[in-house]
């Protein structure tokens, strides 16, 4: 018995790094170096958890452009035995629910037991596609989960989910789909001989939307959301006064809530 | 490819999930409980959604999924919904994503709601998108404004980047419009005692042996509201483990605790305590903000505040470029400090829960 186990990873634009630009007021993406999304760091982490526990191979899956192949490089020198990349000009413009098709129909064709996500991205942050994955599939869901416990033997993956004032312990059926917690997987150091691999010779599959028979499934299209507009926020106006000693906090703090 | 998941059960009528809109009316909100206790985010959607639907001249339909639900759907009405649909079962008690999932699909495929407000909890969270997928409804996350434009149009606003940008996110030829919508944004209605519209109970459509998945375990103690209290002392990465000092300047202040993600995350404070982008958001009218460093995921939580104060050792720390006042200095000395000075400043308040 032995699992395979797809784990989603997204290229997006460094946070630290993306600025608005000031003619337009636009964020521009475009000049923020790509990274890995930091929670699918953690995905990959607890992939390879299961993996030790229940044995088999980890798959990163990513739907992006064809430079999204780094961070799938990335993800081989980190541990993942394979790495598949979905790409396609046909899959501009999706929002969550073309994406989670195309990563589910993904996760299908590698015939995965358990599908690994982060908890949201950085760049869209709305932690609806590994819920959407489950749901395109009809597959059992484990989202925030702060521990994973592999149960071969029971074809079932255990998760302890952190929930309002607390947490559980659920159980689910294979196949499965996990995001796993922000902040609860610390990911193992890579080693030296992984990292040369995937720096230097490894090289992704690549599947269209084509292969994945879901041409007419994806884009804007088929989205049912649209961005309608952005605006620029302004920033909340503070008074940024920074004292020297406690008793003049103290007079500033004594002023709001006497 | 294997063969399972079969499950999309879209309408082969329409063009990829595109549906007549005028065929879907009504404002719904989801009621949020859990062993007959309803999360506050639920009762500040209802009052918010009671705006939305009178400016539509829709109904306002409360929604409970769970066990035992008479009480709640009492509540629901007396807080202004028309309607309540209740799904009451065993199954359904404690939550799972699966029966959860299935059972409000159902509903919303059989009565057509044009609007349906979810609480972004891990809850709302974690089953909103297995409606939204098969009734290839759109659905919008983390949302913090909700209006209507002038063709009736749900208009759900989420911050993107940081929160220097609001996005508009508009569903205009699928059905329903659903959002999950952050605990704290609104601010709940009081009751006004009268509960004069109906209590639906549906049909259910689960049943255990068709579940996927198991709760071994639940183990749920703390669920402070942080998202009322009128003082908040936070806590960061920085406070290493020892909340006594912040503790101290909590009770010289009648603060509630609050906690950064990190801080969370470390186990030193309860999530339902976090603020922020995944956490609450709150507005008090004093933040006192203890060894945390200002990453924009807080920001997002506590720019509703009044009054910001931060404490960190850093000068360069970005929090202080988003406080009122800021001290740098070590919080194990300043935060006893501050609540010796501070003794006696406000006025006890009533207990909070
Ligand atoms: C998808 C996603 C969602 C997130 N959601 C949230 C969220 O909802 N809420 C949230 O808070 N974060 C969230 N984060 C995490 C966020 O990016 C930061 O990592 C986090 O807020 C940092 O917490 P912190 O300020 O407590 O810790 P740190 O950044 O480690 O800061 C600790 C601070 O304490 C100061 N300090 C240390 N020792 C002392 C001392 N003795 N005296 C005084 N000061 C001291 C340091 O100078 C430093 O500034 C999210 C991140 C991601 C990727
Ligand atoms: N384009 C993508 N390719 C691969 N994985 C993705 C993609 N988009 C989202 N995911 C996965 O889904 C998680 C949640 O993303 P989101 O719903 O966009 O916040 C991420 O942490 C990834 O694991």
């Amino acid at each position: 018995m032995s699992w395979t186990i797809a784990v989603g990873v997204k290229q997006v634009p460094d946070a630290d790094e993306v600025g608005i630009d000031p003619d337009t007021g636009r964020l521009d993406r475009a000049s923020a170096p790509a990274v890995m999304n930091g929670p699918d760091r953690e995905a990959l982490e607890a992939a390879f958890r299961i993996r030790d526990q229940a044995g088999g191979e980890v798959i990163a899956m990513s739907m992006g452009p064809p430079n999204a192949t780094s961070v799938l490089e990335e993800a081989v020198a980190m541990g993942c035995d394979d790495a598949v990349l979905v790409s396609d000009r046909a899959f501009g413009g999706s929002d969550t629910w073309p994406t989670s098709l195309t990563l589910a129909r993904t996760a299908e064709a590698l015939d995965a037991d358990v599908v690994v996500c982060g908890e949201e991205t950085t760049d869209s942050s709305t932690g609806q596609v590994p819920p959407g994955i489950a749901a395109h599939n009809d597959w059992a869901q484990l989202t925030y989960a702060e521990a994973v416990d592999a149960r071969p033997d029971e074809n079932r993956l255990v998760a302890r989910r952190d929930v309002e004032g607390g947490h559980e312990v659920v159980a689910a059926d294979l196949p499965v789909v996990v995001a796993a917690a922000y902040g609860e997987f610390e990911p193992r150091p890579a080693p030296l001989h992984r990292k040369i691999y995937g720096e230097n010779d490894f090289e992704p599959t690549v599947w269209d939307a084509e292969d994945l028979e879901i041409k007419d499934e994806v884009g804007l299209e088929v989205s049912p959301t649209s961005v309608g507009g952005m605006e620029t926020v302004d920033p909340v106006e503070r008074k940024s006064e920074v004292v020297d000693d406690v008793d003049d906090l103290a007079e500033s703090i004594e002023e709001v809530v006497a | 490819m294997s063969d399972e998941g079969e499950g999309e059960g879209e309408s082969e009528e329409h063009e990829n999930g595109v549906v007549d809109v005028d065929e879907y009316d009504d404002v719904w909100v989801f009621i949020e409980e859990h062993d007959g206790e309803v999360m506050s985010v639920s009762w500040e959607l209802l009052a918010e959604a009671r705006t939305l639907a009178d400016e539509l001249g829709d109904d306002l339909v409360a929604l409970a999924i769970g066990e035992g639900l008479d009480d709640v759907a009492e509540q629901a009405l007396e807080r202004g919904a028309d309607r309540v649909l209740v799904a009451d079962d065993p199954v359904f008690e404690p939550y799972r994503a699966d029966p959860y999932g299935d059972q409000f699909r159902a509903i919303v495929e059989e009565r057509k709601p044009s609007i349906v407000l979810i609480g972004g909890t891990h809850t709302g969270r974690d089953f909103a998108g297995r409606v939204a997928v098969p009734a290839h409804a759109g659905l919008t996350a983390d949302v913090t404004e909700l209006g209507v434009d002038e063709d009736g149009l749900l208009e759900a606003r989420r911050p993107a980047f940081g929160g220097n940008v609001l996005a508009t996110i508009l569903c205009e030829e699928h059905r329903p419009q659903m959002a999950t919508i952050r605990p704290g944004v609104f601010e709940a209605a009081d009751p006004d005692g009268e509960a004069d519209g109906e209590i639906v109970e549906v049909d259910v459509v689960v049943e255990d042996d068709d579940c996927v998945s198991e709760v071994l375990e639940r183990e749920v103690g703390d669920t402070a509201d942080i998202t009322e209290a009128d003082r908040i002392v936070a806590v960061g990465h920085g406070i290493d483990g020892d909340l006594e000092p912040a503790r101290q300047l909590a009770d010289a202040l009648d603060a509630e605790i609050a906690a950064s993600r990190a801080a969370v995350d470390e186990g030193w404070v309860d999530g339902a305590r976090q603020v922020g982008q995944t956490g609450k958001t709150v507005r008090p009218e004093l933040y006192v903000a203890v060894g945390i460093s200002g990453a924009v995921q807080h920001l997002e939580g506590m720019n509703k505040s009044e009054t910001v104060v931060a404490i960190n050792n850093d000068p360069n720390a970005p929090i202080f470029e988003h406080a009122d006042y800021g001290i740098v200095a070590d919080l194990f000395d300043a935060c006893p400090d501050l609540a010796e000075e501070l003794e006696g400043v406000t006025e006890p308040q009533e207990v909070v829960q």
